[in-house]
């Protein structure tokens, strides 16, 4: 019998009656189960998250709480410009330390009772730790060396910051490997600015968004404003790339090759080709050309809690916050280059319509996700069916593909586990 | 006419006229006549508290010509995905915050409840609108609406406006 | 001005603290003021604590150690240095002069001794 595991490492052809491809059981996406699991195995794992732009806290003292997975952290600029990532509960009872969402402080002090940390997390000290009148007080062996907040092991990548639990994962950049690497570096080639945050409440898992992510297959089928307006289509040239792990995906596309005699071919008449509308305001869509590859879109998955994008001129990280098996919050934070000018801080505000919970091309990922989950929550051996492109993690040169769907839950697999999971 | 002019009471029933109008065509679906509250050389934002108040500039919409409500509305209706859903403005009393002579300026904070086909309203965002609103071309319309929200959560997705 | 810039300001009796209880001078023409003896030795720090807005006086006095009553951190009198956490910022501390059996120390705005 061909398993799932069998399927998804690549195309394995079998006599069987298992199709070629990548079932996912959807008790992944409802389980409690799968959700600890992966809290510890995966976002407390040997992983990479995203935590901060460097932007967010320039200057000594600043800090921003965020959460790796559902695991609430602090990141701290120290006096020496170094960043830190710290768990954000105290080392006595457990409060939150760190309150506001950022801020300038400097040191951490927890208001229960007052323990105070350096921006690295050592602890300071503790009021009445002697006591009052030589009364109570901790014990005498009480050392502040060993009651720190719990320190992560941090990397910053051309201002992204990346926080990890884990001692033995791989340096950054190799995590990461050089493809990636180079578009991370691509998009951060300078220094940035920040534009502003939004916030997304989605009420389903956050895997169903990391497959959504690494999905150019629907990005014209469930996307319309693309077709309704004329700005993307599946015949644009792109392509759809991994890392060596399959962990990562780079997917972009080039907004210069539309082929309207080729498009109408393809689309005859579907529901999703449609140019008979135009803007009434186009200059939303008037926009500089900024990088001399001519990409317009570049979405960039990072396994995995954050997604790297360039959408014509608007730039976003996007980062996932886990809060239970079935809903996660997406943290928008848009930027541009700290040299803009006046005129393309406009470009950028403007653009911003297309991207971001009301985003014009992106607000179905919210609802695609949801749906998926209204219909998975009440059946729990069904599963998913993914192969288009071939049904193995593999690069495509187009976007009618779900190899780094495929590629994602190899990693997963390997890291947390599928099969032995379900119940 | 020089809005200064005008009796507080007057003005202060106009203003109120107007955003209880803009909430009604929200909530009553007629998207369509929306645009028509505004001046054809508008701004329209809906924009996070959070934002704001460390003034930095994105927002969730941001429209700066009547030309952009009109497109944001036919995305609504011919392009965009979302779960079926109703609005339910509730207003507040608004004070006038500024009388000049071609403009008033109005604070009003405003619920916006949600109720999807599961039958459940919810407060979907909670926040204050401030109104620049001229007489232009015989009615009071608006010439910036900003809805700045306290719910910076949003609770799926925005589509419509607030 | 020259006779008052003279002056000094006087603040209890030689006698009125003891080891172990110093006494509160309210806030007037100074911030409040703690007068202690240590061993026999007469010193006068402000008596708000560097920390959390309480007197010092409430707190504990042992030897040459004031424990503030909030938080239970602590400074040496002589010094004013902050010796146990909470406290980081030292303690102002006043040059004391002993006249006619009473504690003084310069009145505001005398030149520096």
């Amino acid at each position: 019998m061909l398993n799932v595991q069998d399927t998804a490492v690549g195309k394995v052809s079998t006599d069987t009656e298992e199709p070629i491809g990548c079932r996912i059981p959807y008790s992944v996406f409802t389980d409690d189960a799968f959700y600890k699991a992966e809290q510890e195995h995966l976002f407390r794992g040997p992983t990479w998250n995203f935590v901060a732009l460097e932007a967010e806290v320039p200057n000594p003292g600043d800090f921003k709480s965020t959460f790796i997975g559902d695991t609430p952290v602090v990141v701290t600029r120290d006096k020496d410009q170094s960043l830190h990532v710290v768990v954000n509960r105290c080392a006595h009872r457990g409060a939150t330390v760190c309150r506001a969402r950022q801020g300038n402080v400097p040191h951490l002090e927890c208001v229960y009772h007052q323990w105070a940390y350096e921006l690295n997390g050592d602890l300071m000290g503790v009021p009445f730790r002697r006591g009052i009148k030589g009364k109570g007080g901790m014990p005498a062996d009480f050392d502040l060396k060993q009651h720190g907040l719990v320190k992560l092991r941090v990397e910053a990548l051309n201002g992204l910051v990346f926080a990890t639990f884990s001692q033995e994962v791989e340096p950054l950049t190799d995590y990461l490997g050089p493809l990636i690497t180079k578009h991370v570096e691509r998009i951060m080639c300078r220094p940035i600015k920040i534009l502003g945050n939004q916030r997304q409440f989605i009420h389903g898992n956050w895997k169903l968004y990391a497959e959504n992510t690494r999905d150019p297959y629907h990005a014209s089928l469930l996307h319309l404003f693309h077709n309704t307006f004329g700005l993307y289509r599946s015949t644009q040239t792109g392509e759809c790339l991994m890392d060596e792990s399959k962990r990562h995906s780079f997917l972009y596309s080039k907004a210069g090759s539309n082929d309207a005699a080729r498009d109408s071919e393809v689309y005859q008449d579907s529901r999703s080709f449609d140019t008979s509308f135009s803007l009434q305001d186009p200059s939303l869509l008037a926009g500089r050309s900024e990088f001399p590859d001519g990409i317009t879109l570049v979405i960039l998955a990072l396994y995995p809690n954050l997604i790297l994008q360039q959408i014509s001129n608007t730039l976003a990280v996007r980062q996932i916050v886990t809060h239970g098996p079935d809903s996660f919050e997406l943290v928008w934070t848009q930027f541009g280059y700290a040299d803009d000018d006046a005129e393309m801080d406009a470009i950028r505000l403007k653009q911003s319509n297309l991207i971001g919970p009301a985003g014009m091309i992106s607000m179905e990922d919210g609802e695609a996700v949801e749906i998926v989950q209204q219909a998975v929550s009440s059946d729990r051996k069904a599963r998913s069916y993914i192969a288009m492109g071939g049904g193995g993690a593999d690069d495509a040169d187009h976007l009618v593909t779900e190899g780094a769907i495929i590629g994602f839950w190899q990693n997963y697999r390997e890291m947390v586990g599928i099969e032995e999971r379900v119940s | 006419m020089d809005l200064s002019t005008l009796p507080r009471t007057e003005l202060l029933r106009e203003v109120t006229d107007l955003i209880a109008l803009h909430a009604e065509l929200i909530d009553d679906d007629q998207l369509e006549a929306w645009p028509d509250l505004f001046v054809e050389d508008c701004h329209y934002s809906v924009l996070p508290r959070e934002n704001a108040d460390r003034g930095l500039p994105v927002a969730t919409i941001f429209c700066d010509s009547r030309g952009m409500l009109v497109d944001r509305i036919v995305s609504l209706r011919r392009a965009n995905i979302f779960p079926v859903h109703h609005y339910r403005h509730i207003i507040s009393t608004s004070r006038i915050h500024e009388v000049r002579s071609d403009a008033v300026v109005a604070h009003t904070n405003y619920l916006v409840l949600q109720t999807r086909n599961t039958g459940r309203s919810f407060v979907y965002n909670a926040g204050k609108y401030v109104d620049e609103i001229v007489f232009s071309s015989g009615k009071f319309l608006f010439r910036s609406k900003k809805a700045i929200f306290d719910t910076d959560l949003i609770d799926t997705l925005m589509v419509r406006p607030i | 001005m020259d006779v008052i810039e003279m002056e000094r300001l006087r603040l209890c009796p030689i006698d009125a603290p003891q080891d172990g209880e110093p006494v509160a001078i309210p806030a007037g023409a100074f911030p409040a003021l703690a007068v202690y003896n240590v061993d026999g030795q007469i010193y006068v720090t402000a008596n708000t604590c560097t920390h959390g807005n309480a007197q010092l006086t409430d707190g504990y006095q042992d030897g040459a150690t004031i424990e503030c009553p909030y938080h239970g951190g602590a400074f040496d009198i002589p010094s004013g240095a902050a010796t146990t956490y909470p406290c980081q910022i030292p303690l102002k501390t006043y040059e004391v002069t002993i006249e006619d059996g009473w504690v003084t120390i310069d009145a505001p705005g005398a030149p520096e001794s």
